[in-house]
């Protein structure tokens, strides 16, 4: 029956295919979660270390969730519990109320008038081990973000946090404010020695800033004495650059140029064209180089590095590498606020994530 | 464009807009355009043109900050090729350039290829890939510096347990500059993006008549998909180069800021010397010589990964 035959012909290797499919989805997401630890369990090492204590940072070997001393509260007090080997031998929890070289006086939170005193070390046996529960320090993050780089000078985190937002909102109003007419002036208006000025402006994108550094620098610091200040990061921004001016051109050339057209036989002049039909149907790009021009500014280093000399003026990634390059690293505390840093951006990447993967797509990584 | 009545111009090959007739009309054309234009164009005299050109002068010039510069012609140029430390830095920076951008860029490929393939929770993946791209250098670089730490450092931990002995890493000049490598692997989420949308721009027509010509999964990845995605290649290779030319934030973060270049001057890139010469030396003649070099060299390579990969980018359409 060569009918027969046929139907199992079809039908064997469908049911055949199942377990190999099966095996395929398996080594694929196998590969995906091998492979993507690398680039989630650094992730997650900034988070679990921003929330460990101060101790529990430098355990070694070190434990993945953050650990701290149970705490128990003795009149009034809150004090971290020990397991305490008595001379007996016998093992009791008791709360410390200060230990100071090598002898730690505790007491029993059962028996509050119970104070003890024991030698930590009997021989070579620890005699009171902390007793410890997994506890997330939020503290940390308070802390962190209340104490400057540098103590005294009454700066802090949150002062760089300020400075940081205030220069990006800045460079934002000038990215939209002086890249859409240039843009529009490129994709939209005919005049003479227009394609020889646009090769000139993506010309510019190979220039590499060390170039064109030093005079700026003078120029701002020493010439307009606007050293210390946020001026020289903003100021540029007012007056366009090539990478923003190519993105926004792409799409205003894709507007249908019948639009323009007709607004013009109604008598509409260029810049009401402009401001009336072409930015209002522009929304998505001028969503993207917001968010990019955020992203720019709140990461940038060189500039803030270059113009911002005193502490109450830096950035959070100046005063990040500030805090960092001191001689003791308080890891936990650096790494809350290299979080409190990092927020802002994954929260803009989870509420604009078209927008983000749009923006990578049309300029290319800017890194 | 083509008028019988207009000659066509051309200079060495390069053709030419036709000239300009001047009417009211195109004066106010001209007028309208550079009106425009015109913060770019302040821009760019300001923040571009006009800095050029003092550099260029002060790269011929003795100049320490606040006294006047003084001519010296090719002083600084000469000078920089008795310098040990500008090939130490040069060498450091060419060492990023080739080892570190190609291996990202075939890195992020591979990452793409995993991301594409049809799997569940796909949409998730591609998050977890990216996110660390976002997280600012500054941050990234300290949090290295935290996972790289020899003695209690997370890497060196889990090495330890497979029972391998971590490499002192940032501070050991051996190790430094891949540890630098393995953070800009970290952070390569856009260019995996990239890469990801240029794979699902590939026309599938194209794929299933391989597959059904007998082509196997790696016929089919050789002979279409790395071709078709080579543009995206070439634009990569050319975006990454520029920029690890200018290698800065990390390295100096590493540096912590007065210990430039250590261990033993291993990241002490160009941008880094540079900047050590015109901000910590003040000898912004000097430094401006090193910038024009930078210059040259990266239009150098531009030029040159754009006649080579002539012959291996494949453009469709």
């Amino acid at each position: 029956m060569p009918g027969k035959a046929m139907d199992t012909d079809l039908a064997a290797p469908n049911k055949a295919l199942k377990p190999i499919q099966l095996l395929r989805s398996l080594l694929g997401h196998g590969l995906i979660i091998f492979v993507g630890m690398f680039f989630a369990v650094p992730f997650l090492w900034m988070l679990l270390t921003a929330f460990k204590s101060d101790q529990d940072v430098f355990r070694s070997p070190p434990r993945w969730l953050p650990y701290d001393n149970v705490r128990v509260e003795v009149n009034g007090k809150k004090l971290p519990l020990y397991t305490v080997k008595t001379e007996l031998g016998t093992l009791r929890q008791l709360a410390a109320i200060k230990i100071v070289e090598g002898v730690g006086t505790f007491v029993d939170p059962a028996n509050p008038a119970e104070i003890l005193t024991y030698k930590l070390q009997r021989g070579k046996e620890r005699i009171a081990e902390p007793i410890m529960e997994v506890s997330f320090r939020w503290e940390n993050f308070p802390d962190a973000m209340s104490r400057g780089s540098r103590p005294g000078v009454g700066a802090s985190f949150w002062v760089y946090f300020r400075n940081s937002l205030i220069i990006a909102i800045f460079s934002i109003i000038g990215t939209l404010v002086s890249n859409t007419p240039v843009a529009y002036a490129f994709a939209r208006l005919k005049f003479p020695g227009r394609d020889l000025l646009f090769v000139i402006i993506l010309a510019t994108m190979m220039l590499p800033f060390q170039v064109t550094m030093i005079p700026i620098y003078l120029f701002f610091n020493d010439f307009l004495g606007w050293g210390d200040s946020f001026l020289p990061l903003i100021i540029p921004t007012f007056f366009a650059n090539a990478w923003d001016v190519f993105l926004l051109r792409q799409f205003f050339k894709t507007i249908p140029e019948e639009m323009c057209d007709a607004a013009r036989v109604d008598g509409a002049n260029e810049w009401q064209i402009f401001t009336r039909i072409v930015l209002p149907l522009s929304t998505p790009v001028l969503a993207t180089i917001t968010v990019f021009t955020f992203l720019w500014a709140w990461n940038d280093f060189t500039g803030p590095l270059l113009f911002l000399h005193s502490p109450r003026n830096f950035t959070m990634a100046l005063g990040l590498q500030d805090f960092q390059g001191q001689k003791t690293i308080v890891w936990n505390q650096l790494m809350a606020a290299a979080t409190v840093f990092t927020l802002p951006i994954v929260i803009t990447f989870f509420f604009a994530q078209k927008t983000f993967i749009q923006g990578i797509k049309l300029t290319g990584s800017k890194e | 464009m083509d008028n019988p009545g207009v000659p066509e111009r051309k200079i060495l090959g390069f053709q030419l807009p036709p000239k300009v007739v001047w009417t009211k009309r195109t004066k106010a054309d001209l007028r309208t355009g550079l009106l425009f234009l015109s913060p770019w164009l302040i821009g760019f005299f300001a923040f571009t043109l006009y800095p050029m050109l003092v550099s260029l002068y002060y790269s011929f010039t003795i100049y320490h900050s606040k006294r006047a510069p003084e001519w010296v012609g090719l002083e600084n140029y000469l000078k920089l090729f008795s310098d040990q430390k500008f090939f130490i830095s040069l060498n450091n920076t060419i060492y990023m350039v080739v080892i570190a951008v190609p291996l990202g860029l075939f890195a992020s490929f591979l990452c793409a290829l995993l991301l594409n393939l049809k799997v569940r929770g796909q949409a998730f993946y591609r998050v977890v890939y990216f996110l660390p791209s976002i997280v600012p250098t500054v941050a990234g670089t300290i949090l290295f510096l935290w996972l790289l730490n020899p003695q209690v450092g997370l890497v060196n931990t889990l090495l330890a347990r497979l029972g391998i002995d971590g490499p002192n890493w940032m501070a050991d000049p051996n190790w430094a500059k891949p540890a630098l490598i393995l953070l800009g692997m970290w952070g390569m989420g856009g260019t995996i993006i990239i890469y990801l949308s240029g794979l699902q721009d590939v026309p599938t027509s194209l794929i299933e008549a391989a597959e059904l010509d007998g082509a196997n999964w790696f016929q089919r990845l050789w002979y279409i998909t790395i071709p078709m995605v080579s543009p995206i290649t070439l634009f990569n290779l050319i975006t990454g180069m520029i920029g690890m030319f200018q290698y800065f934030a990390q390295a100096y973060v590493v540096g912590g800021g007065d210990n430039l270049g250590r261990p033993l001057n291993s990241t002490l890139f160009y941008s880094v010397y540079l900047y050590q010469n015109a901000f910590l030396f003040l000898k912004m003649g000097y430094a401006s010589a090193m910038a024009w070099i930078l210059f040259v060299i990266i239009l150098c390579f531009t030029l040159l990964l754009l006649k080579v990969s002539d012959r291996f980018t494949y453009y469709a359409g």
